[in-house]
């Protein structure tokens, strides 16, 4: 079905960077809003310069990084330099007919550039504008820069994970960046309901801290009430046993099972061979023996689990009713047949200047029946949209165009910054910074994905 | 009272557990008018520890009280069909529905969405699942552990040489009520301008899935599989331990700003570093080891509050690691009044983690603690359905309410 998406004729500005707030627009995006994504040719984003196609520095490599096409789907590019003033009298106009202005920097940045809530709202009165900091607006720590683990730390929730005994340890993703992308979008539609009902617009400040600490309520509150705090537990659950992950058969592979009552338990012995004499031992006869045994337990499960290839036993439990599942590597995740079922990757092109064929990107993790996503279009080269959205959307003149191009208002690519190549394939194996590398990954992609015809 | 911006949106929250009640939350907190329809046993939510003063009550579950208040609380049971036929008179009068039952669930009850949209045409049914409501795995099951694994979160989450490991808590299920709460009111924005509802299939699966920064990209731009990463002592970034526990350092050597390693060493405080040993990353690769010493020894004996501030006045982003009583007393969330007062008839005057978001004009508000199990019955059945107090007083004796 083609949709427009349910967010059809809404217009976003989107000052961002990395994936606090580029994810959450990339959100409103794929439902159907316009968004203009606004970068400067002078000040190259670190998703542009790494993570690069085939680790091919060569040519428009701003063209070509990894982390740029996840965050920036379906949105229109737009580049402008706001440190002139023609650049800013352009974004002044572009806000004139924009519902919500989103950015990323901090407080300091928008204050020097003298495109603050209260200087937009004078334009456009009934101005959505969102500004996603680390820690917060306003306050003592505004102006702190902070990276994702940085807020994964300060909320109360880095503490808590990591194995017995060892230190806080984080995932090696900016998670919390994505949490607050997804608390944003929510704090948006929520202003857009309100405006549709008062024409009011409004601003809307968002800590990605805070939206943290409002993942772990439990912790917080068993502190403020129990005066508590819980030290790290690993895998451990507070109830169920066994609960964790074990080892199966190859490199580095693993099983996760979640055991959670004596049926499912008398199941897994059996799958598992488990002898009748352990299964049945005093010790495993109830969840709380389980679970008051569990370190010994988790030795017996992964001296059981070792030889078993982990997708097939994660099948073989499940179709049993056990909860149990591998740990996906990244094709395990691409040739998924669940995933494929649900169309969860979807293939996008790649603009022709960039030599990449097309790819498949993790979409969302909803679907709607009557307003589906719209068809996906690849993240915008550098300045792709500059014509558009200045001479159609603004009505600039092919002189006052080329002079912004002139005076290197706008562009097509970036005055300074270089490519970041990874370390050598091999160096990277050396170093056990990967798995491995599959020399046929473009082959499986395009057969899998059908891209090959 | 100021306005709230989903003032008037009626919800009916079906949710049970974490996701489904975390997605009625997000909107209750915005003024949506919720009503959390549960069994009359209760739902498991209210089962889930941590307590108030450790002693297990149905009234007492501190994440229960967290995700259900601002709601209004009635009792239903869906087994019976006087129940159903009173959920269908509910339905009629709803904007929103969430439910986070397993897929077929409200088929095999009579109220699938056809059914709904039946009656309601212009209703918003969201349903989340642990693997959505289609394909191979939809009724496999799940808990956090499996989301993270089958997700691919869990690949690349933990040490190099032990097994992957997951958050504490669960992630999983608030990224899918949050997630949720979004494409409601997406569908809700759509509904008001056409008229027309829409069912909504969230995966939790798929809230880890998707955001899992470079790494199906690494694959399909260079064929390499990720994994937890070996521990290079020598990285300038890694979480350190300081005396009184622990900080994120984030010097940012060579960037656009210029800063040389020899300021960046005298910042972390070891004149040791001053060296051609350390001065280039290569050179930081080759003595990784040593380096690690090092840094483990300037950081040991510093305070991680001094070196945080020490690190902001220089523009360094270096991170600080809190715990919950630290985070409580933390002068950035006491400026921001995070943490809200509210009285809890059980556990007193408390605070209360507010919402994440600041919306100037509609700020969320706290208006009243998770209802006791059924407390509005007869508010609401008297309110919305017209019910008579003779009415209730069947219902509840045939175990309906």
């Amino acid at each position: 079905m083609t949709s427009k998406g349910p967010l059809h004729g809404l217009r976003v500005l989107e000052m961002g960077q990395l994936i606090a707030i580029p994810s959450a627009m990339k959100m409103l995006a794929d439902m159907g809003a316009q968004v203009i994504r606004m970068e400067s040719i002078h000040r190259l984003e670190s998703y542009r310069n790494a993570s690069l196609y085939e680790n091919n520095s060569e040519g428009a490599f701003w063209n070509r990084g990894a982390n740029f096409y996840e965050q920036n789907r379906n949105k229109l590019g737009l580049t402008l330099d706001l440190s002139k003033p023609e650049g800013l009298s352009i974004l002044k106009e572009l806000i004139k007919v924009t519902d919500i202005f989103a950015e990323n920097f901090t407080p300091r940045v928008m204050k020097s550039f003298g495109i603050e809530y209260e200087d937009l709202v004078k334009i456009k009165p009934d101005l959505i504008m969102v500004s996603s900091t680390g820690y917060g607006f306003d306050g003592p720590w505004a102006n702190f820069g902070a990276t994702g683990p940085a807020t994964e730390s300060a909320s109360g929730m880095a503490i808590m994970t990591g194995y017995h005994n060892d230190m806080p340890i984080m995932p090696e993703i900016p998670y919390i960046d994505y949490t607050a992308a997804e608390h944003t979008v929510f704090a948006i539609m929520s202003a857009l309901i309100h405006r549709m009902s008062t024409g009011e617009g409004q601003f809307i400040d968002i800590s990605q801290t805070e939206t943290a600490s409002a993942t772990v309520p439990e912790a917080l509150l068993d502190f403020i009430v129990n005066g508590r705090v819980e030290p790290r537990h690993g895998n451990d659950d507070p109830v169920m046993a066994p609960h964790g992950c074990f080892r199966c058969k190859g490199q580095d592979k693993w099983i996760t099972i979640a055991v959670q009552n004596d049926h499912e338990w008398k199941t897994l012995c059996e799958i598992l061979n488990i002898e009748e004499a352990q299964a049945k031992s005093k010790d495993y006869s109830s969840t709380l023996d389980r679970w008051t045994n569990r370190n010994e337990l988790h030795k017996l499960i992964d001296n059981h689990t070792k030889d078993w290839d982990n997708h097939k036993l994660t099948h073989l439990l499940q179709s049993k009713g056990v909860a149990a599942g591998s740990v996906m590597e990244s094709p395990d995740l691409l040739f998924d047949k669940h995933l494929q079922d649900r169309g969860f990757y979807e293939v996008v092109e790649h603009h022709p200047s960039t030599g990449m064929p097309p790819l498949p990107y993790a979409s969302r993790p909803w679907k709607f029946s009557e307003t589906p996503a719209v068809t996906p279009k690849a993240a915008p080269i550098m300045g792709e949209n500059n014509e558009f959205i200045l001479k159609e959307l603004l009505g600039k003149t092919d002189e006052e165009f080329d002079a912004l191009i002139a005076t290197q208002i706008i562009g097509s690519k970036p005055t300074q910054g270089t490519a970041v190549r990874a370390p050598d394939p091999n160096e990277q194996l050396r170093q056990g910074r990967m798995q491995r590398y599959d020399s046929d990954f473009k082959q499986k992609i395009s057969e899998f994905y059908g891209t090959d015809k | 009272m100021t306005n709230q911006p989903l003032k008037g949106i009626k919800v009916l929250d079906l949710g049970h557990y974490i996701a489904g009640p975390y997605c009625g939350k997000l909107m209750a907190d915005m003024g949506a008018e919720v009503i959390k329809i549960e069994p009359p046993s209760g739902e498991p939510g209210r089962r889930l520890a941590p307590f108030i003063q450790d002693k297990p009550s149905l009234d007492s579950s501190l994440p229960f009280f967290y995700l259900n208040s601002n709601k209004k609380g009635i009792t239903i049971n869906l087994k019976t069909e006087n129940g159903i036929s009173i959920l269908k008179d509910f339905i009629k009068k709803t904007d929103v529905i969430i439910e986070n039952f397993s897929p077929g669930t409200l088929n095999n009850l009579g109220i699938g969405y056809d059914t709904i949209h039946s009656i309601n045409p212009s209703a918003v049914v969201v349903s989340i699942s642990n693997f959505g409501q289609t394909g191979p795995y939809k009724d496999y099951k799940a808990t956090e552990i499996i989301e993270y694994a089958l997700g691919g979160l869990m690949g690349i989450f933990g040490a190099y040489d032990k097994p992957p490991i997951k958050h504490a808590l669960n992630q999983a299920q608030i990224k899918a009520g949050t997630n949720a709460a979004n494409a409601a009111l997406m569908a809700v924005y759509w509904s008001k301008l056409n008229g027309k509802g829409q069912h909504i299939d969230v995966s939790i699966h798929e809230c880890i899935a998707y955001g899992l920064r470079d790494t199906t990209s690494n694959y399909t731009y260079t064929g390499a599989v990720r994994r937890r990463q070996p521990n290079h002592s020598g990285d300038l970034t890694r979480i350190r331990q300081v005396s009184d526990g622990f900080i994120l350092p984030n010097p940012n050597v060579n960037t656009s700003r210029g800063l040389d390693w020899d300021t960046v060493a005298r910042f972390i405080g070891s004149e040791e570093l001053i060296d051609d040993r350390f001065s280039t990353p290569t050179a930081r690769l080759q003595n990784a080891e040593e380096l690690g010493e090092i840094l483990d020894r300037s950081y040991g004996h510093q305070k991680k509050f001094e070196t945080f501030y020490k690190a902001h006045d220089l523009r360094f982003i270096y991170g600080i690691v809190l715990s919950a009583e630290e985070v409580l007393e933390n002068p950035q969330y006491l400026h921001r009044n995070y943490f809200v007062d509210v009285r809890h008839p059980i556990a007193g005057d408390i605070k209360f983690p507010g919402a994440p978001f600041k919306l100037s004009k509609t700020p969320a508000q706290f208006n009243s603690i998770a209802p006791t199990l059924g407390q509005h019955n007869q508010e609401i059945f008297t309110s919305v359905l017209n019910f008579t107090e003779d009415q209730i007083a069947n219902m509840r004796s045939a175990q309906i309410l």
